[in-house]
Parts: structure tokens; sequence; C-alpha cells
């Protein structure tokens, strides 16, 4: 079983081969950051009108690297929510399009199931129940995984996204964006007990950053003359341990036997070795998924697609987008 | 040569199957927002209804815009991906063009109005020329009274159409030297898409799939600038 999985809901124009599910035959990201690197975040007329023009040679990249052709696949899929509306329709639009012209099964992929599913194209032997950590610029979510297409969603932020906020720290340090990557960079040289900034909703499974921003805003404000890398790994850790916590009591919650991250912030170095940690402390197995499958790919979507395809059958060509569809 | 048309850089989707620019089949519906609901299905009818396999086609046709940006990044990604995987070529026309082609037998001017929204217009003027039209000056966005001062100083007759005008009409319809056209004539039609890709097609002016990109018209600087403005004011 060969599908074409295609991902457009925010910044990164993806599409992928995979066979079976499990097998990556292809993988092409085209990411924008650049583009928004400018605007200090996602600005989706910017993002809808990069989609229109990289489609087409993503599209062929993915197929030409699997070594296939539309006539050999079984199903076409794409993110059909949740996201940005301008950019969902792009990536929908060209799935239902090659769909038509192949005479294939079209399917609509949840993009935070498909999180999910980058797990077990790594691990296929990855057993439930999971204690996931679904964590990005656009979400934080705490999922407990039964089982596939078998999610309970314990927790979930009440403001910012860990990634957001990650984004918004960056930029009023002066750091440049996207704000992960280089507050993990420069955490590495600072101090991360220098400065006890808050963690937010203790024993809780939500979370909510947008008071650790504040704190972080003005305890700069107050002392000019911080050391901006102290600062960078105080916040870092700040987040990490209220996510590590939330998802210390999912585990426990839920009887997980394995610990899982997922999204781009799951790229975090620190986040990684926390998690790690906790998994060893507590006698669980740990699946950290490769940088790759982290953030927002095509594999993981077509992966979800298989199992939705053989669960539910085909996605109807007269459904839409859905810019604030939930996991379960 | 057979040729698939669409349009959906208005509230409304036109397709079009047709063979030398000729008709063999045409659907048109009023969509609203819901353009990836109903632009492949209604394809797809065509297709079952005329009987048309699509690996005949010789090409893809499709309305560029300027209208509204959610449809029209629907209409043209659709093109581009079919056209690729059917390995044919695509026509882009203008969507103000296919406003204009049906009345291009009367003896004024024509102004093609497309809605923009944010009390804009898309427009363009055309003059009749042997076998057709021909556009004077540029595609233009502006708000109504800056289009109606415009027709004023050309000082000629004109025929005005499109959704624009439908909505503007009460404005429009003051002004001496113009006439409205009915409302049969609002929609972008994929039957003047088709006639007017197959003189693209037989001067082999076509696009490749990749090249093929929306006509805007509003740079993204100022979409940019109108969506802060509205998350600062939700209205
Ligand atoms: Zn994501």
């Amino acid at each position: 079983m060969l599908v074409l999985g295609i991902e457009t809901s925010c910044d990164e124009t993806a599409a992928a081969v995979v066979e079976d599910g499990r097998i990556v035959r292809s993988s092409v990201v085209s990411s924008q950051v650049d583009l928004h690197a400018q605007f200090g975040g996602v600005v989706p007329e910017v993002a809808s009108r990069a989609h229109v023009d990289l489609i087409v040679p993503v599209v062929a990249d993915a197929l030409g690297e699997a070594g296939v052709e539309l006539a050999d696949l079984d199903a076409v899929a794409a993110t059909h929510g949740p996201g940005l509306a301008g950019a969902l329709l792009v990536g929908v639009s060209a799935a239902k399009a090659l769909a038509l012209v192949g005479g294939l099964p079209y399917v609509g992929v949840n993009h935070l199931e498909a999180h999910l599913y980058a797990g077990w194209l790594e691990h296929p032997d990855m057993e439930p129940p999971l204690a996931v950590l679904l964590v990005s610029g656009g979400h934080t979510m705490l999922v407990a995984v039964d089982g596939p297409g078998a999610y309970r969603v314990l927790g979930q932020t009440v403001d910012d996204a860990a990634g957001e906020a990650f984004d918004k720290v960056a930029r009023f340090l002066g750091l440049g964006y996207p704000g992960g990557p280089v507050i993990d960079r420069l955490a590495r040289t600072g101090d991360p007990g220098a400065i006890p900034f808050p963690r937010a909703m203790p024993g809780e499974i939500d979370c909510s950053f947008s008071g650790l921003k504040t704190a972080v805003v003005q305890h700069v404000r107050a002392n000019p003359d911080v050391v901006v890398a102290d600062v960078a790994a105080s916040f870092q850790e700040a987040v990490v341990d209220q996510l590590v916590e939330k998802l210390a009591i999912t585990a426990d919650a839920t009887d997980a036997t394995t610990l899982v991250l997922g999204g781009g912030v799951a790229a975090n170095s620190r986040l990684r070795e926390r998690t790690a940690a906790l998994a060893a402390a507590t006698g669980r197995a740990v699946f950290l998924p490769p940088l790759a499958l982290c953030t927002d790919n095509a594999a993981m979507i077509a992966a979800a697609a298989t199992y939705r395809l053989g669960a539910d059958g085909p996605t109807p060509l007269d459904t839409g987008v859905d810019p604030g569809l939930g996991l379960v | 040569m057979l040729v698939l048309a669409f349009d959906t850089a208005t509230d409304v989707v036109s397709v079009a199957i047709g063979r030398d620019g000729q008709p063999l089949g045409m659907l048109q519906l009023e969509s609203g927002r819901e353009h990836a609901e109903r632009l492949v299905p209604a394809i797809a009818s065509l297709v079952a209804d005329t009987g048309v396999a699509l690996d005949q086609l010789a090409a893809v046709a499709v309305g560029v815009g300027p209208g509204r940006f959610t449809g029209l990044r629907v209409g043209v990604t659709t093109a581009k991906v079919m056209a690729q995987a059917l390995r044919v070529p695509v026509v882009g026309i203008g969507t103000l063009d296919l406003v204009a082609y049906p009345l291009r037998h009367t003896r004024r001017d024509v102004v093609a109005v497309v809605d923009a929204r944010r009390r804009e217009v898309f427009w363009a003027r055309y003059r009749t020329v042997p076998g057709g039209l021909e556009r004077v000056g540029a595609e233009a966005v502006d708000p109504p009274h800056e289009l109606i001062a415009e027709i004023e100083a050309t000082g000629v007759d004109v025929l005005v159409a499109g959704d624009g005008a439908d909505r503007y009409r009460a404005e429009l319809a003051a002004v001496d030297r113009v006439a409205l056209a009915g409302p049969e004539f609002s929609a972008p039609s994929a039957l003047a898409l088709l006639e007017l890709a197959q003189g693209r097609l037989e001067r082999e002016e076509f696009t490749s799939p990749q090249a093929l990109a929306p006509v805007y018209l509003r740079d993204s600087d100022a979409a940019i600038n109108w969506e802060r403005a509205q998350l600062r004011s939700p209205a």
C-alpha cells in the first residue's frame, strides 16, 4: 500500500510517499521559515501564497525520490485541519486534484493525529498505552494513546503554545526567529537556576505560558544588565519543568508504559534530556522521534492516512478544511 | 483539442469541458466560500456527464484572478496539480477577461468589475476589436468612487458587468454613460474561458504548471497590514 501525503497546515510545504504506513520512501519538506523571519512569526497570507508556489515541485520531488508515479499509488492524503485555513486549502486542493486524475481515494488527515503517528513510523513496535506530549508553535497537549485511533486529551495549554512562548521571548530578547533553536543553543552557555521564573499550574495537567513570558519581560526590564544566556536558560528550564511535570502526571494517570514526544518543540535538547531522565526514573520506555519527524512533515500524514483509510475508508471529495479541528 | 476550464475567483464556481473551444458540457454553481468542497466534485460530475476521459485532455485552463484569494488559490492549485499529473500545459486567463468577453458584441466599452471586499473592486476596461475585446490600460483595485471617476474621465459610453458591478449597482447606475449588464453576466464564465484558451493554445501561449500563479493585485504587505489590523480590532 503506497500513500502520498501532503502537508500545508502552517509554514512547511511537504509531501511524502509512505509504504504500508511504516516505510518512508520519500519525505520532502520545503520550509518557509526564512520568508516569515522578517515578520517574527508566521503570516497566514504569506504562507498561503508560498504554498501555491511550492506545491507542484514539492509533490514532484516526493514522487521522484520515491521512484513512483501517480499510477503506482493507492491513495492521496492531505492535512485538512487544524491549521491556517488558506494554507490548508492548498494541500487539500492538490490532493483532491491528484485523487481525481489518478482515480484514487482521497484521505483528509487530522494534523494532530498525524503527529502521534510520527512515533510509529520510527518505532513500529511501540506498544500502547502511551503518554504523549505534543508540543509545537501551534499546539501543546498531553494525550493518552490507548491504541490506534483511541486518544484522550488529558490536558492542554490554556493560553500560548510552548513554541509560541519560545518565539515571543526570543523576539523580546532580540534573538531572532524561530525562537526554539536559538534559545536552546544560547541556554547551553547560561545558568538554568539563575532566575527563579514561575512554573504555572502545578499538580494539574493543563499548562500555561503567558505568565512566564510576562515574568521574563519584567525581569529583564528591572535588570538591564542581566546575562541574556542566563535568561534563556532559566526561561527554558521553566518551560521544560512545566512540560515534564505534566507528562509525569499524564503517565501516572494512564498507566502508560511508554513516554513519547512529538511536535517541533520536541526538538529541544533540554526537553529530550529531561524526558529521557523521567522515563529512566520511573521505569518506562521512552521514544524521542528524530527531529525530521518531530517538526511538521508529510510522512506522518501518509502514515496516519494509511490507518484512517483502513478504519474509515476514503474521505468524500466534498469535504473541506477545518482550521479548528481537535484531536478527538 | 479537449480542454477542461474552470474559474473560482468569485463566489461562483464555473466549470466547462469543450473541444476546440466549443462546449461539451458546463456547470455553474453558487459556491460562496466553499470552493474546496465544490470544485473537484463539479469537475468529476462534468467529466462523467460528458463521457470524457481525463487522460484525453490536451490542456487545463483556469481563471487566474484577480478575485477572492481563497477561491483563487483553490482553482489555481487544482489546475496546476491536474496539469502536472496529466502532463499537459495549463492556460491561465485573467478573471476580468472572462467577465468581459461574453459582452464583446456591444458597441460600448466594457468595464469588468469583480468585488474585492473591503469596499474595493478589481476592474479593467476593454474596447471592442474585430473578433473580441482588447484591454485598455492595466487591471486595477480601487474603491468604487475611484472607478466611477475613471469612467467619467474617459468620456465614452461603457457597459459594466460583474459581481462588483452588482454590489455597487446604485452608485454606478447614477453615472451618465454607464449601462449595466444583466445578472446573467455577473459571474466569470467558463465558456468564455474555453474560447479564450483555445486561441492561446493554437498560438502555443501556455505556461508550465509550476510557473502558473494567481494574480492577486493586492500585494501581501497590504494583506499583512490588514490582518494585523483585524487582530488588533476583531470585527
Ligand atoms: Zn504540527
